[in-house]
């Protein structure tokens, strides 16, 4: 048998380093991943910039978005997205002539029920509602 | 499409149209080049074998890259896509719908390598090919009804029941003469990834023969395109193979851009090269883990798929996304990099340059690699010529073709440290020394396209409709040349669309390959081809349990899962 070096030293290597390190596995979910800037995660709709013109709805690959009337707001409403359809390529904020619809880094979206994974953002119209409360609806 | 051609490509161009003006006489109705790489001719019913035997004595290197079938109402048509070096010939040649069913001459003593591409056809439309040597059903299940063919116009789609098929699992024959056993591998099987059928036939521990049963799983999306818009087709598309998706969106893209005749900013071509090449460092990555996993030397497979998290991390960077990018866009990419993100990314890339380097030296050096790759699963040149194989799979048995040279596309034109990975060995081995090499070769593209990207905007504003006409573009996908027809009858929906995966035509190599090898080197040898089955199998849904074919808007299937 031939002695190949190539192999032991990487071995040996390996070995020191992976003393060293921590594991390359990650700790999810003790340790949060980090997620990097531009993740397609969950949507944001800015309901203020939303001109209800349905482009989003039309385009969407996969079904998931329906523009739903609300009164006294023009267009065809505003959009709820079924998260559970979402492939979550954004061509929704691609077709958005106002650029309301934007991915967070939001990325853990599990849920017991189907229809909690509908995300609506019409409660944020109410008066009563807060601005910034990204986690309505959904979650 | 580039228009800069080689040399001699316009009078390659013009050699092949004076063949064909030669060889069919008044039977060559038309002839147009559209660009410097792409020809079309007309021709008539039954002609195509003279055509192709003519063009097959001058270009030696002809090989047949798709074949699509398709329903024009009236007629049948078949488009025999031939690649001649650096263009695309399409034949384009009517076939008559009779009573008794259309016949063409198949063409399979001229090219082998057709074999599979006319089962396809035989099972979409119901062309029946005259000498085909063994004209099945290769999709659907084999007792599907006759006279059932998905993709002509008047079949109604769901009229396949449940009672009339069982799922697709045909009886084999075993015809144990003397010591020739039958083994048969799949559709459900440990070693397999995906769910595929091999029947090998099997002298004592020799592999005699093979033969293969694709289509278990078939969703539908040649169909499924032809009711949705360009814009929706181009996630589905990118969803027909998850591994080299970008591959796959990037080749929808060039068609539909062709037939819009948009010209594709400067920078968003840089940046598609990048994601390209992102995409291939992953998918070869992942196949030499696997490859390493299938030799027996596990460990190989842990550090390999460990240091493939370096290309998901920077994927995830480019794109938004660990695997599926939704990256290209018609008209350009999805979004832009910035000065600092491209810092971050060329670090990360010498970082697995050196892994890179460290596994090519495992490779050549390793026992065990070596004891199960070398002089196993040979395929000769012209084999890999005649079967028409594609990607590292021609070029690991010497043939110098690579769609990014031949056929430039995105910006590989203007990439200088791009080079072909030709292998002499013919072997296993070759094959996966030519995709480490290749992985090498990416991470230098990567770099020169990041330190070179050129200003301006990603993206341009296209059109919702497409005007009429027809498209074929190749791009180099990690498995080899990915074909994509389109044709386009003036509305926001194409009329057809052709997807030929590299596994589907590296198939018929593959069977070769298989003869002669002891059957535990099966798996080695099935992996060398890089195999990608989900790819293969597309345009028609086969539900397994019920045995029911449909096909349907995607907007259905959730619906039908549920039920």
């Amino acid at each position: 048998m031939r002695i190949f070096p190539a192999l032991i030293v990487d071995a040996l290597r390996t070995l020191l380093r992976s003393a060293l390190r921590k594991p390359a596995t990650e700790k999810y979910p003790e340790e949060k991943p980090k997620i990097p800037e531009g993740f397609r995660g969950r949507h944001m709709v800015e309901l203020d910039k939303c001109v209800g013109c349905g482009l989003c709805a039309r385009d969407c690959p996969a079904g998931a978005i329906k523009m739903v009337k609300v009164p006294g707001r023009k267009g065809l409403g505003v959009p709820v997205i079924d998260l559970g359809r979402c492939i979550f390529c954004f061509q929704c904020a691609e077709s958005c002539p106002k650029g309301a619809i934007k991915p967070t880094n939001i990325y853990s979206m599990t849920a017991y029920d189907p229809g909690d994974l509908v995300l609506d953002f019409r409660p944020l119209l109410l008066p009563s509602a807060k601005k910034g409360q990204d986690e309505l609806g959904g979650q | 499409m580039s228009e800069a051609s080689a040399p001699g490509l316009a009078s390659e161009l013009e050699k092949a149209k004076e063949i064909l003006a030669e060889a069919l006489g008044e039977e060559l109705s038309s002839w147009s080049a559209a660009g410097a790489r792409r020809a079309w001719a007309d021709v008539a019913t039954g002609a195509h074998v003279k055509a192709i035997r003519a063009l097959k004595a001058e270009f030696s290197e002809l090989r047949l890259s798709g074949l699509t079938g398709t329903d024009l109402g009236d007629e049948l048509a078949l488009y025999y896509h031939l690649r001649l070096g650096g263009f695309i010939l399409t034949l384009r040649m009517p076939v008559p719908k009779s009573p008794d069913g259309p016949v063409v001459e198949s063409i399979t003593g001229l090219i082998p390598g057709a074999d599979l591409h006319e089962r396809e056809a035989f099972d979409m439309l119901g062309v029946i090919f005259k000498g085909h040597p063994d004209l099945r059903r290769l999709l659907l299940p084999d007792d599907a009804p006759e006279g059932f063919h998905p993709l002509r116009k008047e079949v109604e789609a769901r009229t396949l029941r449940a009672e009339e098929t069982t799922p697709i699992l045909s009886p084999v024959v075993t015809e144990e003469k003397g010591p020739i056993v039958t083994l048969i591998i799949g559709p459900q099987h440990p070693a397999l990834h995906e769910p595929e059928r091999f029947v090998f036939k099997v002298d004592g521990e020799v592999v005699v023969g093979m033969d293969i049963r694709i289509g278990y799983a078939h969703r539908g999306i040649e169909e499924a395109a032809e009711h949705r818009t360009y814009i929706q087709d181009l996630y589905l598309c990118e969803r027909v193979c998850g591994i080299c998706n970008v591959a796959h969106s990037l080749c929808y893209c060039l068609t539909v851009e062709e037939l819009l005749g948009l010209e594709v900013p400067k920078r968003a071509q840089f940046l598609r090269v990048v994601a390209a090449e992102l995409n291939r460092l992953h998918s070869h990555m992942l196949l030499l883990g696997v490859a390493a996993e299938e030799m027996g030397f596990t460990t190989l497979f842990m550090y390999i798929w460990r240091d493939r998290e370096v290309v998901m991390d920077l994927m995830e960077m480019l794109s938004g996304n660990r695997v599926i990018s939704s990256f290209n866009r018609i008209g350009g990419v999805s979004r832009d990099v910035g000065p600092g993100l491209v810092e971050k990314m060329k670090a990360r890339l010498l970082e697995l340059r050196k892994r890179l380097e460290h596994y090519k030296e495992v490779f050549e050096t390793d026992p065990t690699v070596l004891a199960r790759t070398r002089k196993i699963g040979y395929l000769s040149r012209s084999d890999a010529i005649d079967l028409c194989a594609a990607g590292p799979t021609l070029r690991a048995s010497g043939v110098d073709f690579d769609v990014r040279k031949d056929d430039p596309y995105a910006a590989y034109e203007e990439i200088s440290s791009f080079r072909t990975a030709v292998r002499k060995e013919c072997d296993n081995w070759g094959r996966y020394m030519a995709r480490l090499e290749e992985c090498l070769i990416s991470v230098d593209m990567i770099e020169e396209a990041l330190s070179e990207l050129p200003g301006g905007p990603v993206k341009v504003k296209t059109s919702r409709r497409v005007k009429p006409g027809e498209a074929v573009c190749t791009v180099e996908a990690p498995r080899g040349e990915l074909l994509y027809y389109i044709r386009s009858n003036g509305t926001d929906k194409p009329a057809r669309v052709k997807i030929r995966t590299p596994t589907f035509t590296n198939l018929a190599p593959l069977r070769k390959m298989m003869e002669g090898v002891y059957v535990a080197d099966i798996p080695v040898t099935l992996a060398s081809i890089d195999p990608c089955f989900s790819c293969t199998d597309r345009a028609l849904f086969v539900d397994v349990n019920t045995g029911e074919a449909w096909s349907c808007y995607i907007d259905e299937i959730g619906r039908r899962l549920r039920r």
